[in-house]
């Protein structure tokens, strides 16, 4: 599978709902590239084109990453306060999908720059339906920047 | 002649007598017939005659020698004075003659005191008084005054004489006398008067100064010893001393608050208070007197005499044994209360900081499961349903129902959870009893792997053994399931001092993991592996965190990934020695399994 080429990466240590949510998206065709982190640390080195993920280029950025705030090692809330500090990955769409129902993950999800903030639903219909908007949302409505929209900058500070 | 003279004497010459004055039998008739005339006075040169007249003339004129002399009629007119009466009046005879005898009255005796003397000799009486008169110069003299009435031959008064002697120094003797017998006489009772204060005082601060709990000493500028009072003895043990001030300290053993320096003798508060400073100071007393010594505090200051001066010194001291104690007792109970309130508040935050993390967790990671259960299960229906049995279909619903009402079960242990509380039971407890019970549990999990099992014989600890046995199978249950990659696994349990603490260590040669997350390890549902390579709940470790800490003791790891890791927590060691063998730790803890 040519990393480069990825529309979603979906980060979540439960196979189950990466199942689940893969299950979605393919009802709607909208998983047609996709890329599994199953922590926080992969999720990390996927972005930044680190570790086996090396051969990557900040040039094909995922269109969307859908980020569980519970994860192994790095949990979802550093990743992406790392994605949203970074000149390089800024740009890229993370939408927070969680089972909690905290007000603070909330709060300091937007403030470091979330997306979109999504309680997992518990009835598996309405994750259905969620998951289908997400998708058609992010991969089909939205227009995202072109896809080297960050490289000037960042060559500059180089 | 002896007519007049009768009337004269029978009565009154007794009384003359009585009063002390002699008067010789004359011829009354001739001493009157003769009072008037120059020639009485001046008989001077008429040498004594044997006849009567001679010898009276003779006994006028020494009459007037000695005394003052008048006679006057029945009104009371002056129809006589001699020569002494003029000196003593400072009138001429001229002056007097004629005049009646207010003319010298000086308003000291009252109108009675002449109303009486009239009174007598009117009635032919002899009047016998002290009067005093005034002269013609205003001053004033004192005369010792005989008036004796002649009577005519009716028995009336016919002209009064007069003999006076002039008595005004023994009268100013006698009026400055009375004077200073009643300065001395008030002056005495003033003596007596404030003696007798003085008495009472005395006896008021004697009884005061026995009577008093405070020791007090009161010492002269010298350094001797005044006052010494029996609380004073009583305090110290000793009495006064004749002693020099630099040799008290050693006297009356008397030490710095270390107990062991002698009170500098310059700085004693009484030595201070004679050099007119005032102190307050705590010191140690101890002498053969008082074998166990003696706290005492100790005031300090000056006496001053009237002037102000310093005049000496006095120390008034107390026992403050007991108080000190008190205060020490004190000190140290809140120090206590200090620290366990630190340490409460202290389990307090970490349990509220758990049960935080425990709540935001389950309703994350619990309600994850039901979700993967009630999708699963729709997809099943969904996608395979219409090619499955009835009984299947029925199957299925029954695990999507069975989910919900997991999630609701989720709701009620949380809310039990943040309710229940397990109050900690120390005791006295064999650790390594425990430790076998454990091991004896996980024999199962155990089965058909090579696992070395080394364990140290611990102390015994001052612990919780029901929630101390959960430690060790959470622990001991770790370290067998990430030892499962090795052949032959190796689980060491020991111990070292830690801060006078007992730190417990569990050494297991498996899987390891990075310390780059262990500030993770004892959080609430944290887990630093992934659920296919090692299954777990991320709530074992976070309950040894608990029960640690519960017991005021820390827990913390080491490890390295794929060389194995280390648990240590710290434990009371119990103070108990004699813990017998029948072991009600290892029934409680049985009994808690």
């Amino acid at each position: 599978m040519n990393t480069n080429e990825v529309d979603i990466l979906l980060v979540d240590d439960s196979q189950e709902d990466v199942d689940l949510t893969l299950h979605a998206l393919r009802a709607e065709n909208l998983a047609n590239s996709f890329f599994v982190a199953r922590d926080g640390e992969e999720a990390l080195e996927f972005l930044f084109c680190t570790g086996p993920h090396a051969g990557r280029s900040f040039d094909h950025p995922p269109k969307l990453v859908l980020l569980d705030l519970k994860l192994p090692k790095i949990d979802g809330m550093q990743v992406l306060k790392r994605v949203k500090s970074d000149e390089r990955t800024r740009i890229i769409p993370v939408v927070l999908m969680t089972s909690s129902k905290e007000e603070r993950d909330l709060v300091s999800g937007y403030n470091l720059g979330a997306n979109s903030y999504i309680q997992k639903p518990v009835d598996f219909d309405e994750f259905r339906k969620m998951v289908k908007l997400l998708g058609m949302y992010w991969l089909v409505i939205n227009r995202p920047p072109l896809t080297n929209g960050w490289a000037p900058a960042a060559k500059q500070a180089q | 002649m002896s007519g007049v003279i009768g009337p004269v004497k029978r009565a009154t010459a007794a009384r003359l007598v009585k009063a002390g004055i002699a008067i010789p039998p004359l011829a009354p008739a001739s001493l009157g017939g003769s009072a008037r005339t120059e020639a009485a006075e001046g008989a001077l040169a008429n040498p004594p005659g044997r006849d009567a007249e001679q010898e009276l003339r003779e006994q006028k004129y020494a009459l007037d020698q000695h005394a003052i002399v008048a006679t006057t009629d029945v009104q009371g007119t002056i129809t006589y004075v001699n020569a002494k009466f003029c000196a003593i009046s400072k009138y001429s005879r001229d002056e007097l003659l004629g005049q009646n005898h207010r003319i010298l009255n000086s308003g000291h005796h009252p109108k009675e005191f002449f109303q009486q003397m009239y009174h007598t000799i009117a009635g032919g009486q002899v009047w016998r008084g002290e009067i005093r008169n005034t002269a013609k110069d205003g001053s004033t003299y004192w005369v010792d005054t005989t008036v004796v009435p002649f009577l005519d031959a009716n028995g009336k008064p016919r002209q009064y004489m007069a003999i006076r002697a002039d008595i005004s120094e023994r009268k100013q003797a006698e009026e400055r006398l009375a004077g200073q017998t009643e300065e001395l006489s008030r002056q005495a009772a003033e003596l007596l008067r404030s003696q007798m204060a003085l008495e009472t005082q005395t006896l008021m601060l004697r009884s005061v100064l026995d009577s008093m709990e405070e020791g007090l000493a009161a010492a002269d500028e010298q350094g001797k010893f005044i006052i010494w009072n029996p609380a004073a003895l009583k305090i110290l043990g000793l009495g006064a001393t004749n002693l020099p001030s630099r040799d008290w300290s050693a006297h009356y053993g008397l030490y710095l608050q270390d107990m062991v320096t002698p009170f500098p003798a310059d700085q004693l508060p009484l030595v201070r208070a004679i050099r007119g400073e005032t102190t307050t100071t705590q010191m140690f007393v101890r002498n053969p007197e008082l074998e166990h010594g003696t706290w005492i505090e100790v005031s300090g200051s000056p006496l001053k005499d009237k002037n102000g001066a310093v005049c000496g010194g006095v120390a008034a001291f107390r026992d403050v044994t007991q108080r000190r104690a008190a205060e020490q007792e004190i000190r140290k109970l809140n120090e206590e209360l200090e620290g366990r309130v630190a340490q409460r508040t202290a389990q307090l935050e970490t349990a509220n900081h758990e049960l935080e993390a425990f709540t935001y967790s389950v309703s994350h990671d619990l309600r994850a499961p039901l979700r993967h259960i009630g999708g699963f299960s729709k997809i099943l229906s969904e996608d395979f349903g219409p090619g499955m049995p009835a009984e299947a279909q029925s199957h299925l619903k029954r695990i999507e129902e069975g989910a919900r009402r997991m999630g609701l079960l989720v709701d009620e242990l949380l809310n039990l959870a943040r309710v229940g509380r397990h109050d900690l039971e120390l005791r006295p407890t064999r650790l390594n009893l425990v430790i076998d019970e454990v091991v004896s549990l996980l024999q199962r999990e155990a089965e058909g792997r090579a696992v070395d099992w080394k364990i140290a014989e611990l102390p015994p600890a001052q612990c919780d053994p029901i929630l101390i046995k959960q430690v060790f199978q959470n622990v001991l249950a770790n370290a067998l399931k990430f030892t499962r990659p090795r052949e032959r696994a190796v689980v060491e349990i020991g111990f070292r001092q830690e801060n006078g603490q007992m730190a417990i260590m569990v050494r297991d040669n498996g899987v390891g993991f990075s310390m780059k997350y262990s500030d993770k390890l004892f959080g609430v549902f944290q887990r630093l592996h992934r659920a296919e390579d090692f299954e777990g709940t991320g709530i074992g470790l976070a309950t040894v965190h608990r029960i640690i800490h519960k017991h005021g003791g820390r827990v913390w790891a080491e490890a390295e990934v794929d060389k194995g890791a280390t648990f240590y927590f710290t434990l009371e060691a119990s103070k108990a020695t004699d813990i017998k063998a029948n072991e009600m730790t290892g029934q409680s803890a049985a009994a808690g399994a």
